[in-house]
């Protein structure tokens, strides 16, 4: 029997570096952590029978212990997202993956392109190593994050109304919203949408993976997406490395 | 005028032993050290006593009648040795156009006991608020003395040497100034520009109210956080000093006000206890020397130190819900909805996308 020959050629686009991936598997198991361990603060339960206090304290879950889960995996948060700033500085690519270009017209062609595709309007889209939808979705989720870290580690801090923390965020924060009980409902709100968030994104990217066949959904564990022979993709130099760039186009 | 506090006492004939078991005593109530003993009696000496004017507005005298139920020290200690409370529309004995005078009398020759007051101690001073203040239809809504309330909120600050508001209506604006606040009632640090010291609460421990007067007279300004509240009485949660904590922590909750775990006296947080987002000292200086206080005796807190307290949902529930056109619906449902929502439209997308993009495989294969 012949085999199925492809007759399409792909190239091997390396995209994310390691440092990227692992930083975006970190976020997202802090981000799980912080989600469950959240509702459950929002509205505690207690699991065993209850005999006493001290009872209490031998049963792995207490409130005491979530909110320690809580706390740590919100500094993984905070850490992650200050190792993705140096990225950001280091690196001219990585700080673009990141950063909408709105001021250019091929970039909002590319949103209303993505939309179309989304829509079922169009096949395909303009050729794109990242979609600007996306592009632009992940840094107001990037402003999301930032805002749970900062009212988090704000209601965090004020435990210790002295402490480095309660000095750096928490008063100012206390005095803007006016009081905590509004910073707990803007940080539980927040916190869904972020939820919402990754529900599309998950789906988003399966979808990408199975129409577009730019191998999105490995692109984040291997680096590397996969474009069809003769794709120039607009955002190249912005989200690419140079010879990266170089190579697809035919230059070296 | 020129008395120290020493000097006063020994006129009351308190002996040289009880001033000193005094200035041990309001020490601890500053929250100073026990080192500081000698710099509070040295200030006691030394210092003159401070007049207060004790102003009152929007409010339901529930301030002062904590106040004159201050234990340590006793108020009638302080109202007649400790601090020369010149002027106050409730607790004096006099009364009457010649007491209440700010103004007028003047321009008429005959002076007002207030107009008096604030000639002698011009810039000298303690100013305390008590009570909001109405701007709506031009301060109509607070008479006193036969004067917009407003008017001598503005007026009597000129002069004063330090702003104090008492209760949550001056600090915050309080009940009149809840949704919707029909008398467009305002705290008193919206009308002035001096610095102002923040006592809030429904009514504020006694104990805390006197111990910030305490620490203005004897050495000024206590440290203040970013609102304006001593941070001494002010500095920390009442969550994180209450005696319930360990039911907290140990996730022992009460999930109904008369259940089983309610008469265990478990945390009351799940029924809407606003101990994690209120600051004040009823944790730790409790009511009435220590006796109780609202979560000792079995309710949650209502948080009502905290900034407009009256507007923040049911007190007994535990976050407000999020407001959508004539219902109130909790967040954690609102968020199961919003993804269940997202999760359909996700699986519709999928299937149009099944269709639309069928046959491409053959196409590039």
């Amino acid at each position: 029997m012949i085999p199925n020959v492809v007759k399409k050629s792909f190239y091997r686009f390396y995209l994310f570096q390691p440092g990227l991936r692992i930083w975006h598997w970190v976020q997202f198991l802090a981000i799980f952590v912080l989600f469950f361990t959240g509702l459950y603060i929002g509205n505690p339960f207690f699991i065993g029978s209850i005999l006493d206090p001290t009872d209490a304290y031998g049963k792995a879950l207490c409130m005491d212990l979530i909110r320690l889960i809580h706390f740590a995996a919100g500094y993984v948060l905070l850490f992650g997202f200050i190792y993705r700033l140096f990225l950001m500085v280091t690196k001219k690519s990585h700080f673009w993956l990141l950063i909408p270009k709105f001021w250019k017209g091929w970039f909002w062609k590319g949103i209303f392109d993505v939309l179309l595709f989304y829509t079922f309007i169009k096949k395909s889209h303009i050729p794109l190593v990242r979609n600007p939808l996306a592009r632009t979705a992940y840094f107001f989720v990037m402003l999301l994050i930032l805002f749970e870290i900062w009212t988090g580690f704000a209601m965090y801090g004020l435990s210790n109304p002295d402490g480095f923390w309660a000095k750096f965020l928490g008063n100012w924060t206390l005095a803007l919203f006016g009081s905590e009980y509004e910073l707990h409902f803007w940080h539980h709100v927040v916190a869904w949408i972020i939820a919402l968030f990754v529900m599309v994104h998950v789906y988003m990217v399966f979808f990408n993976d199975f129409i577009a066949k730019e191998g999105e959904l490995s692109s984040m564990t291997s680096g590397v997406k996969f474009f069809p022979e003769g794709h120039l993709p607009y955002d190249c130099d912005d989200v690419a490395s140079k010879e990266e760039c170089k190579r697809l186009k035919g230059e070296t | 005028m020129g008395k120290t506090y020493w000097e006063a006492f020994k006129e009351a004939g308190i002996s040289r032993r009880e001033f000193l078991k005094f200035a041990t005593y309001i020490t601890g109530l500053m929250g100073l050290a026990p080192s500081m003993v000698p710099k509070v009696v040295e200030a006691l000496e030394t210092k003159e006593r401070i007049p207060v004017i004790w102003l009152h507005g929007l409010e339901c005298t529930g301030c002062t009648e904590s106040f004159i139920r201050s234990n340590a020290p006793y108020a009638s200690d302080l109202l007649l040795n400790v601090i020369t409370l010149e002027y106050d529309e409730t607790l004096p004995a006099a009364a009457g156009i010649l007491y209440e005078e700010n103004g007028k009398m003047v321009r008429s020759g005959l002076v007002g006991h207030l107009d008096k007051v604030v000639e002698e101690y011009k810039g000298k001073y303690i100013l305390v608020y008590e009570g909001g203040v109405p701007l709506g239809n031009d301060g109509r809504y607070c008479i006193v003395a036969g004067r917009p309330y407003k008017e001598d909120v503005i007026e009597l600050a000129k002069h004063a040497a330090v702003l104090m508001s008492v209760g949550t209506c001056a600090s915050w604006g309080g009940i009149q100034a809840a949704r919707p606040n029909p008398t467009h009632s305002v705290p008193v640090s919206d009308l002035v520009n001096k610095p102002l010291i923040k006592v809030p609460g429904c009514p504020p421990i006694p104990e805390v109210i006197t111990g910030t007067i305490l620490h203005l007279a004897l050495f000024g300004m206590p440290p203040l956080d970013d609102q304006g509240r001593p941070k001494q009485f002010f500095g920390n949660r009442i969550h994180d000093t209450c005696y319930r904590r360990p039911f907290f922590n140990a996730g022992q909750f009460v999930e109904k006000p008369d259940d089983d775990a309610a008469k265990k006296g478990w945390c009351l947080y799940k029924i809407g206890c606003r101990g994690p987002t209120t600051y004040a000292s009823c944790g730790n200086l409790r009511w009435f020397g220590g006796i109780s206080y609202p979560i000792q005796s079995g309710a949650p807190c209502i948080g009502c130190a905290d900034k407009n307290f009256w507007d923040k949902g049911p007190f007994f529930q535990r976050e407000k819900g999020i407001v959508l056109p004539n219902v109130e619906v909790d967040a954690d449902k609102v968020g199961v909805a919003a993804a269940a929502v997202t999760a359909g439209a996700l699986a519709v997308h999928a299937i149009a996308a099944g269709i639309r993009h069928a046959g491409e495989k053959d196409d590039e294969h």
